[in-house]
């Protein structure tokens, strides 16, 4: 009785420790983030351009609307394809292919984010001889379609097979149960995983160095140079100048906000949904 | 008049053969019973009445199923129409998720053909009190359908199956999953569908048969031991191994 008291509580202990460990890291990141970032970030920062070194104020409008347009094309060009890959992985693929497929998913979310630069470099930048938005929004592409092919079979796999049943006795197709009853049904689910993947996509730094490369000024162009804010704190960090750091810090506090805010927005209207 | 007629029907799961040559008329607005121990291939038969069974994999069907005059496994037949219908109602409710109840009434109308709201809005009213199910959501059908208790779940089910207006309704073990108050709603429920529609049902619960079946066919491994009217299989069987279960020497 005590021995199994005294078993109970070590693991109660242990997991809440666990629990507590697993926040620090994530506190002391964003406070410290939050600390350093918002005192150089202010209105000026999201809207203006980056000054020469030496003048003073300045920021980098450019980049923050050039990494919503770059994770914007990934997402357009991996989140449709990833939905209809993990859906076929979890409803229609049973056989080798199906198989060698899953494997191929596994292997692209393991491999290092640079390798998926230099492969867009090589596809993308080689054969149009500059550096483009394009190459960079592939690159976030392939970084974003295993995960929402993942989550999104995962998240069907749980489905029972008695929900598919029960929509094919009402005598709809395979398609119709597919669409209609696990995806639209499980939209949330899905969607959580689209997050995630977009999130991981926006703080990519690595894919974007030799494929979008930035630039200083605005631009709405597929195929030039595009700033990113991942990219930008790189370059801006790394720099001697103290400005620049400080600007930096802003950036990252931006780029924070819009991963947190994209997290904790869907959140909330899915919770309003269900 | 028979609705629906199986002749010689098989069913294997791999080599596992669990339905053996299995025949039997079911005649229309009445409720047939199917019991039998675990195990005994009733739940398999009844997913054959609707080509249910050949959605799991290795499963194989021979013989025929005859409704309106067309076997239900010939080649050329269209297995959406069949499920159409042949309704079916499972052990565990299945209301779809993230989905409305009124959406989960509608979703089998709403796909097969355009119909105006209105006329969709009857559909949904109708067969929610055919299900008895009308009073209690009312006020709610834009609630998602899992918020219900169980039993609601399974007469919104029923419901949903109605909507799309089968002759025959097929139900496996539908009340297994439910407290005894919720049965008996569902129990007196069929009693009122069988003026309307054909009801065939599974059921582990012998009493269940009794009370609610026109028509009982008893089976063991996969064998059809007995088919008669209810009456006759309760109080009077006239095979040994029937009298022996009803009684209660195995299950």
């Amino acid at each position: 009785m005590i021995r199994r008291r005294l078993k109970n509580y070590l693991f109660l202990s242990l997991m809440t420790f666990s629990g507590f460990a697993v926040l620090v890291p994530l506190v002391l990141i964003v406070s410290y983030v939050i600390k350093m970032g918002a005192s150089s970030f202010s209105w000026t920062f999201l809207t203006h351009l980056p000054t020469p070194v030496g003048e003073s104020g300045g920021g980098m409008a450019h980049a923050i609307l050039g990494t919503l347009y770059l994770v914007g094309l990934g997402g357009l060009l991996a989140i449709p394809l990833g939905i209809i890959l993990g859906t076929y992985l979890s409803e229609v693929g049973k056989g080798w292919m199906a198989r060698f497929l899953r494997h191929a998913i596994d292997l692209l979310t393991g491999i290092p984010s640079i390798v998926i630069g230099i492969f867009a470099y090589i596809l993308v930048v080689v054969p149009l001889k500059h550096f483009s938005a394009l190459s960079g929004g592939i690159a976030l592409g392939i970084i974003i379609l295993p995960i929402v092919t993942r989550t999104t079979e995962e998240i069907l796999k749980l489905v029972s097979n008695i929900t598919r049943e029960a929509g094919l006795a009402l005598g709809l197709n395979q398609v119709q149960v597919i669409w209609h009853i696990l995806i639209k049904g499980n939209r949330a689910g899905i969607f959580t995983g689209v997050v995630l993947a977009i999130s991981r996509a926006a703080g990519e730094t690595a894919p974007l160095l030799f494929t979008a490369f930035g630039n200083s000024y605005f631009s709405h162009s597929l195929m030039e140079p595009m700033a990113s804010l991942p990219a930008q704190i790189y370059t801006y960090a790394t720099s001697p100048f103290e400005e620049w750091q400080a600007q930096a810090w802003a950036g990252s506090f931006v780029l924070i906000l819009i991963v947190l805010g994209l997290n904790l927005s869907t959140r909330f209207f899915m919770r309003q949904k269900s | 008049m028979s609705v629906l007629q199986v002749k010689k029907l098989n069913a294997w799961f791999g080599d596992h053969h669990v339905v053996k040559d299995i025949s039997i008329d079911y005649i229309s607005n009445t409720i047939s019973a199917i019991i039998g121990p675990s195990g005994c291939g009733k739940s398999t038969f009844i997913r054959c009445l609707n080509r249910i069974h050949e959605e799991v994999p290795f499963a194989k069907v021979s013989g025929e199923v005859i409704m309106q005059g067309k076997n239900i496994y010939d080649k050329n037949v269209d297995v959406v129409n069949i499920r159409k219908n042949i309704g079916m109602v499972f052990q565990k409710p299945t209301p779809f998720p993230a989905m409305s109840i009124l959406d989960n009434v509608l979703i089998g109308v709403r796909l097969q053909e355009k119909l105006p709201k209105l006329k969709l809005l009857e559909i949904a009213e109708s067969c929610l009190r055919k299900a008895a199910l009308w009073d209690e959501v009312k006020d709610k059908l834009s609630k998602p359908g899992t918020s219900l208790s169980g039993g609601q779940q399974q007469r919104l089910c029923i419901a949903r199956s109605l909507a799309v207006n089968p002759p025959v309704l097929l139900m496996d073990e539908p009340t297994s999953a439910l407290d005894p108050i919720a049965t008996a709603k569902i129990e007196e429920l069929m009693d009122t569908l069988k003026k309307e529609y054909t009801v065939i049902i599974v059921t582990h619960n012998m009493q269940q048969a009794a009370r609610i079946a026109d028509f009982t066919s008893f089976f063991i491994l996969g064998d059809l031991i007995e088919h008669g009217a209810s009456t006759e299989i309760f109080t009077n069987p006239k095979n040994k191994k029937t009298e022996d279960y009803i009684m209660g020497k195995f299950s």
